[in-house]
């Protein structure tokens, strides 16, 4: 009980110091000692998510080995991840060291495998969410029908038709730019503004070292 | 002429003046706060999920400890550790995802207090956070997190942080697996598509207000008169703004 104080304690030291000089450092001209001592801070927490990658992978890995060795659902991906992952690391380091044939010489193998692999895959998933998208409009309106999902579903579908490149459907086009230009961008300015307010209420408690959330 | 960070020290300032007059009225006597449904559904969710011993998902989403998202991160976390604590009396260890390292360890530690706190850490286990690669909107997190959900039999979904695009994927495959969605996104299209998904939304700063709603603390419950002030500013500004550019 006695160490979890001394935990909380430093915690609440550790982060109340470290708003203060983040803010203090924020409102004052660069190149002063408290703007110095704000981009120190910062560079401790870029190091600490340097750490955390690593973190990251033995998570990922150890939960993966965990799926393969009790054998539970899926496990077959999980000899996938666990191939890839290692594959990639190994992959990396011989990136760094250098080792690829002449013609190949200060060649980065690594980013080429990302770009064929990770970003066609996500691409592919990109595509679909329109699909998804469209089909939840139409479950929103099976589910029950409010003005408010009727006013949902209409402004889907005029901004679907406004893309089609079709002649004589400019009304349709301006309609939706004067959508995406005034409710919408009211609307989105609107939750983002809500989203400010809530972080600061919130950050004034972690300032005062009130917020139970990081305590350990 | 003021300055930006003469205005944020102000709005702080004023934030901090409302937490207290807040707290001050909160421990008077509970004050009436609007029902948010959410909130409401919550803690039945979790008493659901305890009696038919069911497990429950919550994500994080690629929100992070030590950029923009990091107070979402941090009152996320402490959403799902006041439901947690309602779910660590059952040997089902809720699920935890989320696509930024930095936030494993928050994510961790959020259960193993959930667990702590009710003398029942046999059942804790570090690995029910699950981080999944990469980054923010990150449509292989969306997969990754899809497929666990639906692995792991999951009955509800509650997804809490910094989503985008990728929700769209999240939400089909627990729609298609049956499962409850309670969503909150701090970015906007993941919010436009939390509200065609969800059974219920968090919208903007609802989800700031969580832990004063699940049995909240009066400096909670101060948080949230300072964010009624703030919003009352705020509309205040724009209205004398509007009016100055008539004039």
């Amino acid at each position: 009980m006695r160490r979890h104080r001394l935990t909380h304690f430093l915690a609440t030291i550790i982060v109340i110091s470290s708003g203060i000089v983040m803010l203090i450092g924020l409102s004052v001209k660069p190149g002063t000692m408290p703007a110095d001592l704000a981009s120190f801070t910062l560079e401790v927490v870029s190091v600490t998510a340097a750490i955390a990658v690593l973190l990251g992978l033995l998570n990922l890995l150890t939960v993966h080995l965990n799926r393969f060795i009790k054998a539970e659902h899926g496990w077959p991906y999980s000899i996938i991840t666990l191939f890839t992952a290692i594959f990639v690391l190994v992959l990396r380091m011989l990136d760094h060291v250098d080792v690829w044939p002449d013609d190949m010489a200060g060649e980065q193998v690594s980013p080429h495998l990302f770009e064929a692999v990770q970003v066609s895959l996500e691409s592919a998933l990109a595509a679909l969410l329109v699909f998804f998208l469209v089909y939840a409009a139409y479950r929103l309106m099976r589910r029950e029908v409010t003005p408010w999902h009727i006013l949902f579903t209409m402004a889907v579908v005029i901004v679907l038709l406004g893309w089609i490149p079709l002649e004589n459907t400019e009304a349709l086009a301006d309609l939706r730019e004067w959508l995406v230009q005034v409710p919408v961008s009211a609307g989105a300015r609107g939750l983002l503004i809500g989203v400010g307010l809530g972080t600061v209420t919130v950050g004034v408690r972690v300032l005062i070292g009130q917020d139970r959330s990081f305590w350990g | 002429m003021i300055t930006n960070a003469a205005l944020s020290l102000a709005v702080l300032a004023l934030a901090f003046a409302a937490t207290l007059v807040g707290r001050l009225i909160a421990r008077r006597g509970r004050p009436h706060m609007r029902p948010l449904r959410a909130y409401d559904t919550l803690p039945a969710l979790a008493a659901d999920a305890v009696e038919s011993r069911n497990k429950i998902h919550f994500s994080l989403g690629s929100s992070a400890l030590g950029d923009t998202s990091t107070i979402t991160a941090l009152t996320s976390a402490e959403v799902i550790y006041r439901l947690s604590e309602r779910l660590a009396i059952s040997y089902q260890t809720p699920l935890v995802t989320l696509s930024s390292m930095m936030t494993l360890p928050l994510a961790q530690d959020t259960l193993r207090r959930a667990y702590e706190y009710r003398q029942n850490m046999e059942y804790y286990r570090s690995s029910a956070a699950f981080w999944y690669p990469q980054g923010p909107r990150s449509l292989a997190f969306a997969a990754g997190v899809g497929s666990l959900a639906a692995d792991a039999d999951v009955t509800s979904s509650l997804l809490l942080g910094r989503f985008g695009y990728e929700l769209a994927l999240i939400g089909e495959s627990a729609l298609r697996h049956d499962q409850d969605i309670i969503v909150h996104s701090d970015l906007v299209e993941g919010q436009a598509i939390a509200y065609a998904q969800a059974n219920e939304t968090l919208l903007g700063e609802e989800l700031y207000v969580g832990p004063a709603y699940l049995r909240g603390s009066a400096l909670e419950w101060g948080g949230v008169f300072a964010l009624d002030v703030l919003r009352w500013m705020v509309i205040f500004g724009i209205l004398l703004a509007a009016v100055q550019a008539a004039v």
